[in-house]
């Protein structure tokens, strides 16, 4: 056998790295961790343990998770995560969180023969963890500090050899600066804040080389299932299995979806002439890599003129990361090769907002640079390679939603005026008002400063809307709290400083809950993925999600109805299926595998997928069962901890009150509407609130409260947890 | 290179696995392919004229090996390992792409400014194999197909194999202590999801070239 550990699935070894007495040492994941699984379960169980809930985030005594689980790089498709789990230094209540990033570090950390790595004390000195299998030390880093991320992950890999992989933080993070984020590969990230918690340590950046492996019970089993997946089941990015351009084999066409390959879409700057990306039938192995165009998806076929090809994350045969070669950005003295995917890239127009002439008028910021309409994405490009470059996180996009209303509504000039006399001036602003990609790297630079009128953006929603006076009608000239008024650029789901993550304009009341169960965005896309995933509702979606959660569970797109027992049953299982895809690790946006590319399978898709291929690899038979058990544990783990850094850093007694209150706009948009009425996405408020005790008593919390029971916690083998809650007089 | 009827050569005709054998590793550039060859290779006259692809004669078929279609996904390692080594392993791999992912000894990678240039190595089965000829042990022997495997009986461990290779294909998998190569399984390629990797079956080859 070709591996060391014995162990099937598991690497069997954590790491702890100490930086304050330099002492690495390793212990054993099994027993202890295995009811938590891998990832996000090992973070929380750390943290849990050895972290209390009212520490600094940025203090010697805070920790942070690197976690990766028992099907990373075991060969099952789209296992490339790795979970980075810390407290957080920005969102109300300080509690719980995680970063989360693809990329190919996760393989490599767990090729070295590691199922996490706890990072805890302080370096007096910048340093970087090198990890080379069993060898681990921690090096000097003074001559990246500073420097930006692609630099510092270009130098680091030059100078250590071609088989290391690196990460690495920003100046933002080094900076402290809430809203930054370790950036791994291309533009590859994990947010959250883990930036200025490694650079509260000192720590610039990991460097991982493994050549060990991960033993699998069951080989060919492993191969086989990922066969059937990649032929049968899985279709583009967020798993969208009907292709949006009319292929000679396919039954039905999407309006608008991520799978966009199809004859005559093209990577034109592929090295050796346009490569069109063809038909890929269902059942094919070899053209699955071709489904993806995410670049057209975002941007249209204007895209195809710079893309060279796509990539992604390590075994994953869904390539999301188109990369591209934008030569107009060589005009502007700024790098042309560009990657990235979703928020950091596609909404960098928000930086841009209507400017005022000498006459008062409103005049656009941007403009054309080659072609008709280029402008979203020659900026998008400039924008996520700032972003990545500076280590900055956007906060699922809240950071320039948070810029544009202040800017728009008068805000941030009142308040630069007060906070901040003189620096106005000094902002170029004619940069943004003629759309000139240079002003990212300038807004970018200014947030990863820790200082000055951009930075405090960098704070994240909460802080900032409190300095600023955002969050109360009377402390700010605009007269609106900005969590709560309806305007097409506020997404904050809450007033815990974060936004929906495909909340209720998507995926109605399920949506909204789920959005609400965390201390950061959801990052939760088992909804979202079948609802645009291209299948006819009547035809495809609606059956396939009946035959699976019964009646009434599902809604069509705009055009909701009022709760019920079924909808909460399907909540329940996207809610802690996602602790179970940031534990095992899969990635979120392509499992679980709902609905089917595969018309011989009526388009059902394989719930049961994900604990077959655990069986396979750990020999150990497991089922849905026992995962989505070994998954709630860790869900109610998440809300304990919640409900603990609440009371310690809040004094709340109450998450129903305090955390999981919905922004108005939920309710008030879209006047002319009535909840429920086709044609809108509001929710009903009385209806909110039933969903809520529906929601509550589903995850067996108490109804007032919104607080995990004694009998709901001890069936999880959580006592512990229960003996705190009522220490703290929390239940 | 131009999709000429007219042109004429020795390549235009029977092919053959053992012809193909001859050119298996070269570059193509300068060598006239016929319409329909370079339709069941599946890439382009262009391709081959700038020595962006190349092949390696299997048992099964052609490998064709195409730089540009490479999404870096390494399902190509993953099944290798997967299917010879009974594990999940990167650095065993006897196809290797993570070693060109992050920055390479020839200067590409995502780490480098190389416009998002990498692509699986493989081995190259040679005619006078480089690590056959090394090892000290005569390990590495040709198969009824030609294939060249090696006998794990006699190996050591030491690396020559590893060192005497051009491309450093075959690795000692550092817990067995065994040297491992390609042994032209074809799972690489048959798992790749771009078609990076592809192999393409002889009666197929065959067929084509037998065509104007």
């Amino acid at each position: 056998m070709s591996v060391k550990n014995g162990i099937n699935g598991w690497a069997g070894t954590i790491l702890r790295v100490n930086l304050t007495t330099g002492a690495i040492t390793k212990e054993d994941t099994l027993p202890k961790y295995k009811p938590f699984i891998g990832g996000m379960g090992i973070g929380y169980k750390v943290i849990w343990d050895e972290v209390p809930l009212n520490t600094d985030p940025l203090g010697p005594d805070a920790k942070c998770v690197f976690g990766v689980g028992p099907l990373t790089a075991s060969g099952v498709p789209c296992s490339g995560r790795m979970n980075i789990t810390l407290l957080s230094c920005w969102s109300k209540g300080y509690s719980i969180v995680d970063a989360h990033m693809g990329g190919h570090i996760a393989h490599a950390f767990k090729y070295a023969g590691y199922d996490a790595m706890i990072v805890e004390g302080q370096s007096d000195k910048p340093v970087y963890i090198r990890i080379e299998d069993e060898k681990v030390t921690i090096e000097d880093a003074s001559h990246v500090w500073g420097k930006g991320t692609f630099e510092t992950n270009a130098t680091l890999a030059k100078e250590n050899g071609p088989e290391f992989d690196v990460a690495s933080i920003g100046p933002a993070g080094e900076n402290l600066v809430p809203m930054s984020n370790i950036v791994t590969s291309f533009g590859n990230s994990g947010g959250a804040g883990i930036g200025a918690l490694l650079g509260s340590k000192k720590v610039k950046a990991v460097v991982v080389r493994g050549t060990g492996a991960v033993k699998i019970a069951e080989p060919m089993k492993v191969r086989l299932l990922s066969n059937y997946m990649i032929k049968d089941l899985v279709g583009g990015n967020n798993n969208h299995t009907v292709p949006c351009h009319a292929q000679s084999w396919s039954e039905y066409v999407a309006t608008n979806n991520r799978w966009q390959g199809a004859p005559g879409i093209t990577w034109d700057k592929a090295s050796k002439g346009p490569i069109d990306m063809g038909e890929q039938p269902s059942g094919q192995i070899n053209v699955a890599a071709l489904r993806c165009n995410k670049g057209v998806f975002d941007f249209g076929e204007i895209a195809e003129k710079y893309t060279v090809k796509q990539g992604g994350c390590s075994s994953c045969p869904v390539r999301c990361y188109t990369e591209y070669d934008m030569d107009p950005l060589a005009d502007y003295d700024l790098p042309t090769h560009v990657s990235n995917t979703c928020m950091p890239i596609i909404k960098m127009l928000e930086w841009y907002p209507n400017h005022k002439d000498a006459d008062g008028n409103s005049v656009p910021s941007t403009h054309d640079f080659v072609d008709e309409k280029d402008a979203k994405m020659i900026l998008g490009g400039a924008g996520s390679r700032a972003a990545d470059e500076y280590g900055v996180w956007c906060n699922y996009g809240n950071l320039y939603e948070d810029f544009n209303m202040a800017y728009t509504t008068g805000v941030l000039k009142d308040v630069a005026d007060k906070l901040y006399p003189g620096e106005w001036d000094e902002i170029p602003w004619d940069l943004m008002e003629s759309g000139d990609p240079r002003w990212l790297f300038e807004v970018y630079r200014r947030i990863s400063l820790g200082k000055g009128l951009f930075s405090d953006l960098g704070l994240g929603t909460y802080r900032l809307y409190e300095k600023w006076g955002m969050d109360d009608p009377a402390k700010n000239v605009a007269g609106v709290s900005f969590y709560d008024f309806v305007n097409g650029k506020n997404f904050n789901i809450g007033h815990n400083g974060y936004p929906r993550h495909h909340g209720p304009e998507n995926c109605w009341q399920a949506g909204t809950l789920y959005s609400m169960m965390y201390n950061r965005d959801c990052m939760i896309h088992h909804l979202i993925n079948f609802c645009s995933s291209g299948a006819p509702y009547n035809e495809i979606t609606k059956p396939v999600l009946e035959h699976f959660f019964g009646e009434g569970c599902t809604d069509p797109q705009k055009h909701y109805t009022p709760i019920n027992e079924n909808k909460i049953k399907l909540a329940k299982w996207a809610f802690i299926g996602k602790q179970w895809h940031d534990s095992a690790t899969l990635c979120n946006w392509m499992y679980p595998m709902t609905i089917a590319t595969s018309k011989k399978r009526n388009y059902i898709g394989d719930l049961d997928l994900d604990a077959k291929y655990m069986t396979a690899v750990t020999g150990e038979e497991y089922t849905r069962e026992d995962q989505e058990r070994d998954s709630e544990r860790i869900s109610q783990l998440l809300r304990v901890m919640t409900a603990v850094s609440f009371k310690l850093n809040l004094g709340s007694t109450n998450l129903r009150k305090d955390h999981d209150k919905v922004s108005e706009w939920v309710f008030d948009k879209e006047p002319d509407f009535k909840p429920f009425e086709e044609g809108t996405v509001k929710l009903d408020r009385e209806d909110w609130e039933k969903s809520l005790d529906m929601w509550y008593e589903a995850m067996g919390w108490n109804k007032e409260t919104g607080i995990p029971t004694r009998a709901t916690l001890e069936k999880f083998d959580l006592k512990d947890c229960a003996d705190k809650l009522e220490e703290l007089g929390l239940i | 290179m131009a999709e000429t009827k007219d042109r004429k050569s020795f390549l235009d005709k029977d092919y053959t696995r053992r012809q193909f054998l001859k050119l298996s590793g070269k570059s193509l550039v300068g060598l006239t392919f016929s319409a329909s060859l370079i339709s069941a290779l599946g890439v382009s006259a262009k391709s081959l004229a700038e020595d962006k692809v190349r092949v390696w004669a299997f048992p099964q078929g052609l490998l064709v090996v195409d730089a540009d279609r490479c999404v870096g996904c390494q399902r190509c390692e993953i099944n290798c390992t997967l299917t010879n080594d009974g594990c999940c392993s990167s650095y065993i791999s006897r196809v290797k792409v993570t070693r060109n992912l992050y920055s390479s000894r020839n200067g590409t990678g995502l780490y480098t400014e190389d416009n998002w240039t990498y692509f699986p190595d493989t081995c190259r089965q040679c005619k006078k194999p480089f690590c056959g000829e090394a090892c000290p042990m005569g390990a590495i022997y040709a198969d009824d197909l030609g294939v060249r495997r090696v006998d794990t009986e006699k190996c050591i461990g030491c690396g020559a194999c590893t060192e005497a290779c051009p491309w450093h294909m075959p690795t000692v998998n550092p817990v067995t202590h065994k040297s491992s190569k390609c042994v032209m399984c074809g799972a690489c390629a048959e798992g790749c999801p771009s078609g990076a990797l592809s192999i393409v079956p002889w009666d197929m080859i065959v067929s084509a070239s037998q065509k104007t």
